[in-house]
């Protein structure tokens, strides 16, 4: 049963999407062998057997602004909203790591982020909220200051590193699909997060030191076939270089990952692409590396609402846009989500927009019943269909990044960024064709904005703040020890040994984000960007 | 010596790392015949230094990180101190459009926001240039 027009409809990623689908198109699946049960290999239906019936996702956004106080206050305002994670986005200058008065970062000082330069203010950031109870994501960058801070206030608090429970970012993909100052090369940053997934392996059993994350590069314009591709490849670049280096059981050190991916547009193709993900995850690790212990392969995933969707005409759009990916993460079955706000096309979310992307969430959760069964989609003719479509084509995509050398080969010699490049001229080829269609922008677009929204400006006082706080942390710290925990540093990193109990000792010392940063890039030169014209 | 070409330098100036728009941007302008210089992410000085010394006749910047007016003055400031602040400075990204007179009175000659289509940027491009790029 077919129409004439199938050939014309295609998903965002380019698969024929018939006009029906029908128990022959799902005819050749064994369902315990390629479906299963949620909680069982491959996991396709969900990586817990309860799934939100035993636990709602945690709803988490990731956000900080201006100063650590002014985001301690955020935090808290959202902890008491019903938020059940906190996630810190840094600054430009955390993200860089450049101190606040390093001519180059002034003007960007508190934009776009938390600055956090010190213990000192990741405790100011987390005082008064419960980080034994709740888990935190730090997109740190890799040998930065955030992972190491967390850890020294955990245990200051007096709780025991085996109980610390969070993410940090750490990824390949994530860091290398933004242009940041400060970049490592490639194939150092995949040394240095490797030292830190091993050293947690061994000593934060609850952490996760890596996400591997696909979000970020799908905002560079790429499918959610090569989203998913791309993340598998990561993960095999990982586990290659885990093996490469042989200091930890490779069950241990897979045990570790976590995933951050993105929702966007196309609702079925990213349900399709979340459930295709968790069954790719558990194929490497069981199939590939031979590791056995199903717990090892269960893809935990964070999702965000894709900001590359929400428009800068009619942000209110947004609000919708971003509940329907939402809905898509939780029929995909994320474990923890993050809804944009809808005015993240135009400014950092105001207070009213924070408090609409946490409520959205808690609509889904508790208003719509979706979360009353597991897997409602599972045995879809489509939904099955387009699972195995997606993963088969992941999978192309997978080979073809380990024909160029794999991930870290194919950041490094800018062939992931002439990908990302030749999607996203696509992309735009495809809004002025109208292939694509975007409300209020290629289609029913108005001469002027109907409705103004409020605009969260940044304090322009932060940046004061902050440079006076690094040059008095400067003044009254032990420089001795210091210069000693850097010049240590440097060995280190110079050496095979892992590096990270010695970025611990720089931090406790108080060295600061520039300091930490400079040292790799001293030893393994700096990395040149691989986009142009 | 005559330029056979309209010679446009990109830049991000400051360092928050959102390149997606400027490359599109870039990519639009070179299909259309004009000689792009991919700066990337540039510190105001180093913009005024690179369009001096490739004697560039327009500038575009991108910023979509909320410190435009800072980032768009001590550019224009740069421009002027390197003698070319007779270029013709674009300026794309998130901007508010509370601020585009003011940023129109500091010499900014266009503005163009997220979900301007590409051929608007071109079109406007061709008006403020007096050469005919060839190829």
């Amino acid at each position: 049963m077919t129409a004439n027009n199938e050939d014309q409809i295609k998903s965002a990623s380019g698969i024929p999407i018939k006009d029906l689908y029908i128990p022959n198109d799902i005819k050749d699946i064994d369902y315990d062998k390629e479906i299963g049960l949620p909680g069982q290999p491959p996991f396709t239906r969900g990586v817990y057997q309860t799934m939100y019936r035993g636990q709602l996702w945690t709803i988490r956004r990731l956000s900080g602004f201006n100063t650590p106080e002014d985001t301690n206050n955020l935090y808290r305002e959202e902890y008491e909203l019903g938020q059940t994670g906190f996630s810190i986005a840094p600054d430009i200058s955390t993200a860089s790591g450049m101190d606040p008065d390093d001519p180059r970062v002034v003007s960007d000082v508190g934009h776009a982020g938390a600055p956090i330069y010190s213990l000192e203010d990741m405790e100011t950031v987390f005082d008064g909220l419960p980080i034994e109870r709740v888990s935190t994501f730090l997109a740190d960058r890799v040998g930065g200051l955030l992972t190491p801070a967390y850890f020294i206030m955990a245990q200051k608090r007096g709780i025991p590193m085996d109980q610390v429970r969070g993410t940090t970012a750490n990824d390949l993909c994530t860091w290398s699909s933004m242009e940041l100052a400060n970049q490592p090369t490639p194939h150092t940053f995949l040394r240095m997060s490797v030292d830190l997934i091993e050293w947690c392996a061994e000593n934060a059993p609850r952490w996760y030191p890596i996400s591997m994350n696909s979000y970020n590069p799908r905002d560079n314009g790429i499918t959610a076939v090569q989203e998913l591709g791309m993340l598998m490849a990561t993960v095999i670049q990982y586990i290659e270089e885990a093996k490469r280096r042989g200091r930890v059981p490779l069950d241990k050190f897979v045990r570790r990952f976590a995933f951050n991916m993105a929702v966007h547009n196309d609702f079925f193709e990213e349900i399709c692409k979340l459930r295709a993900a968790r069954r790719m995850l558990l194929k490497i690790i069981r199939d590939r590396y031979g590791i056995d212990d199903p717990k090892c392969g269960q893809l935990r995933v964070h999702v965000q609402s894709s900001g590359s969707t929400h428009t800068h005409q009619e942000p209110l759009n947004n609000l919708v846009r971003i509940a329907y990916q939402v809905m898509a993460g939780v029929l995909g079955g994320a474990q923890s989500i993050h809804a944009n706000g809808y005015d993240e096309a135009v400014c950092l979310p105001t207070d009213q927009s924070m408090l609409l992307s946490i409520r959205t969430e808690q609509i889904v959760a508790l208003e719509t019943n979706v979360t009353n069964t597991i897997d409602p989609l599972g045995g879809s003719y489509f939904v099955e269909s387009l699972t195995n479509e997606i993963e088969e084509r992941a999978w192309d995509f997978v080979k073809k990044i380990e024909e160029v050398g794999g991930m870290a080969q194919a950041i490094n010699t800018g062939w992931i960024h002439r990908e990302y490049k030749a999607a996203i001229i696509d992309y735009e080829r495809k809004l002025r064709s109208g292939e694509i269609n975007v409300v209020g922008v290629n289609k029913f677009r108005m001469e002027k904005e109907p409705h103004s929204i409020p605009i969260f400006k940044p304090d322009p006082k932060s940046a004061d703040i902050l440079v006076e706080r690094i040059k008095r942390q400067r003044e009254q710290r032990d420089n001795a020890k210091v210069t000693k925990a850097l010049q240590n540093l440097e060995e280190v990193v110079r050496s095979e040994e892992n590096t990270f109990p010695a970025i611990m000792e720089a931090v406790k010392a108080q060295a600061t984000p520039g300091e930490l940063a400079a040292i790799p890039l001293k030893v393994y030169g700096p990395w040149t960007y691989p986009i142009g014209v | 010596m005559v330029k056979d070409r309209v010679k446009i330098l990109m830049a991000k100036p400051g360092l928050e790392g959102h390149w997606r728009g400027m490359t599109i941007v870039s990519s639009a302008l070179r299909d259309a015949g004009y000689e792009v210089i991919y700066g990337g992410n540039m510190l105001p000085p180093e913009i005024g230094q690179t369009a001096a010394q490739e004697d560039v006749d327009m500038v575009g910047l991108s910023i979509l990180s909320s410190n435009y007016m800072r980032l768009v003055s001590e550019t224009l400031e740069e421009l002027r101190k390197n003698n070319k602040d007779d270029v013709t400075v674009l300026l794309g990204g998130i901007i508010w459009e509370s601020d585009f007179a003011a940023l129109k009175h500091m010499g900014i000659a266009g503005i163009f926001t997220p979900g301007t289509p590409l051929q608007d940027i071109v079109a406007f491009v061709n008006t403020k240039t007096a050469a005919q790029p060839s190829r």
